[in-house]
């Protein structure tokens, strides 16, 4: 019936078929536009020379002076904002995950006594915002002599990122069979071989999720380095480009260079892991 | 299965001994993240609580107990009411706006026409960002000087509509939602297009043979299925607008003239600049509570409608 239906189709439909899809093209290019726009015009800025930007704002730069580039990087610190978000990233997706995986784990296959009641506490953690424990961790951070120190950053931000981790972790590990470990219980491993030798390497798909999405999530962490590492020394770049942005307000190309550098690094993982990307922030909204 | 287990094991108290072998992998495997979780998470919520029954100004070594005098202070707090409003606004058109533009994005490309790839990554691509830079970015956008947004309206013969978008305090907090539903509609977007990927063809097609048109097969068979998607992003949304505050912090830090003030900027002011600490817990256990009652309120909502 569907069939006949489709062969059947007359010219005048056809034109108005064809119409639609202009009508689509048209809309789908004018938000690729809006979309991509801020970008173009942020990059080209970052490329021009200071007398073009003011005589030309909206143009693409004559020739490429990589002047402002430099001078962010080096004068605005950048360097040293990009090492520290590096070592902010392997800490705290690195231990977000271990410690999912290793939490998660146990919570879906190992004997444990409370165990509806241990996750209940994780999962409350997901429904509370940062807000909600931002002012006695800043006092606490102080009183143990950690605040403005890597640590201040790291350590509440794996604390806050654990119930997703556990969450989305006990899910993955809920799925697969516990019988797997029983053949290599038998052959005498313990369980700590088990869960590193048989299950870890099983949950590989779940742990990219969770370190895509962790990865995001640190790298653009705003309000946590704020409050617990504002010295200039332990800032990541999130942080580091809003006070860039204050010291060099005036000064466009400057502007331009120092966000240019701050997105970059993000924006060309995305362009080669697009997949991933995509993949894993739509599975972690889906399964929260 | 837990509750099993546990129960099973109950005689086995009279010997510490054997529940520790039974249960000895569980506790190590847990323990590290219980205790790190305990210590920044738990514990300091607490702790909030109790500060907001005190009043200190965080150097003294003393908190005074006020009772609920900080609960009092905030029905009489102009300032936080104001706040709340700016963020009901926010909600309102943060979550419906981009569910919209997501939407619709989603259903131009749900058969992955020609140039799909092209249009998914450009569209999801302000995911990535960090809110600093989209509010520096915008902020240049919105700028009354050198902004693209007025030299658009002025090319297209709407210079009267220019202004200093961010300096307005008519218009500042709309503004500042402009730049945040730029940034969120890729991602309702690809969500949606995930979920369109389970909507059936089969009763889509029934539906045309049936003779609906267009708007009711969209209306009365395709959005029924992405129930659950809009759910989702509704509950997610609804709670990123309650605890907003990057981006506003970053692109106006609540001004002009508390203009663009929400809870979450509201609450960072009392607590590191004014040094209210007993208040500003206060303030955030508001917030804390307002995300949870408005999150599960939606849920009961949607569960109601599929029902």
């Amino acid at each position: 019936m569907a069939m006949h239906a489709r062969r059947g189709r007359s010219v005048g439909y056809r034109l108005s078929r064809s119409g639609w899809e202009i009508g689509r093209y048209a809309v789908l290019v004018f938000f690729f536009l809006i979309f991509f726009v801020p970008f173009i015009w942020v990059w080209s800025s970052a490329l021009k020379k200071s007398i073009e930007i003011a005589t030309d704002p909206f143009g693409l730069p004559d020739e490429f002076c990589w002047q402002n580039i430099k001078k962010a990087w080096t004068v605005g610190h950048f360097d040293r904002y990009m090492g520290n978000t590096v070592i902010y990233c392997v800490a705290i997706v690195g231990g977000v995950t271990f410690l999912s995986a290793l939490t998660g784990y146990a919570l879906a296959l190992l004997p444990l006594p409370a165990r509806g009641a241990i996750l209940l506490t994780f999962v409350l953690g997901l429904m509370v915002p940062f807000q909600s424990v931002m002012i006695p961790v800043y006092y606490l951070l102080r009183d143990i002599h950690l605040l403005e120190t890597y640590w201040a950053f790291i350590l509440p931000g794996i604390a806050f990122r654990l119930p997703f981790g556990i969450f989305l972790m006990r899910a993955f590990f809920r799925g697969l069979p516990s019988e797997l470990g029983d053949a290599a219980r038998v052959d005498g491993a313990n369980e700590w071989a088990v869960f590193r030798q048989v299950m870890l390497p099983l949950a590989i798909p779940g742990l990219a999720t969770l370190v895509v999405f962790q990865f995001i999530w640190t790298w653009n962490q705003f309000l946590m380095p704020l409050i617990f590492v504002q010295r200039d020394e332990l800032r990541p770049v999130s942080l580091g480009t809003m006070f860039f942005f204050g010291r060099f307000t005036a000064d466009r190309g400057m502007i331009a260079a120092g966000v240019t550098i701050s997105m970059l690094p993000m924006i060309v993982l995305y362009l080669i892991l697009q997949r991933r990307f995509i993949e894993g922030i739509t599975a972690g909204a889906l399964k929260s | 299965m837990a509750e099993l287990s546990y129960e099973t094991t109950r005689p086995a108290t009279r010997r510490a001994g054997r529940h520790w072998a039974r249960y000895r992998a569980g506790y190590l495997f847990v323990a590290p993240a219980f205790v790190l979780y305990a210590v920044f998470m738990i514990y300091p919520f607490f702790q909030s609580i109790y500060l907001s029954f005190t009043d200190w100004n965080g150097v003294e070594p003393v908190k005074t107990w006020i009772g609920l005098g900080n609960y009092r202070e905030l029905f009489h707090d102009g300032h936080l009411w104001e706040a709340i409003k700016h963020n009901l606004i926010w909600v309102v058109i943060g979550t419906i706006a981009p569910m919209v533009l997501g939407l619709f994005l989603a259903i131009l490309l749900w058969r992955r026409p020609r140039g799909f790839t092209l249009f998914r990554t450009t569209f999801f691509m302000p995911q990535v960002l960090s809110s600093v830079v989209i509010a520096i970015v915008w902020g240049w956008i919105y700028n009354p000087i050198f902004g693209l947004l007025n030299e658009a309206l002025d090319r297209i013969g709407l210079e009267s509509v220019s202004r200093g978008w961010l300096g307005d305090p008519d218009f500042a907090l709309y503004a500042v939602l402009g730049a945040a539903i730029w940034a969120e509609t890729g991602f309702v977007f690809v969500v949606f297009l995930a979920g369109l990927q389970n909507v059936s063809r089969d009763l889509l097609e029934a539906a045309t043979i049936d003779g609906a048109n267009a708007w009711r097969r969209f209306w009365d068979v395709t959005v029924p299925q992405l129930a659950n998607v809009v759910t989702v992003l509704g509950a997610l949304l609804l709670i990123g607008g309650f605890n907003v505050f990057d981006i506003v912090f970053v692109m106006t830090a609540g001004g002009p003239n508390n203009a663009t003030e929400v809870i979450g900027t509201y609450t960072y002011t009392e607590a590191f600049t004014q040094n209210r600490i007993g208040y500003a817990a206060t303030l955030s256990l508001v917030m804390t509570f307002i995300s949870l009652v408005a999150s599960f309120v939606f849920i009961r909502l949607r569960e109601r409608g599929e029902a």
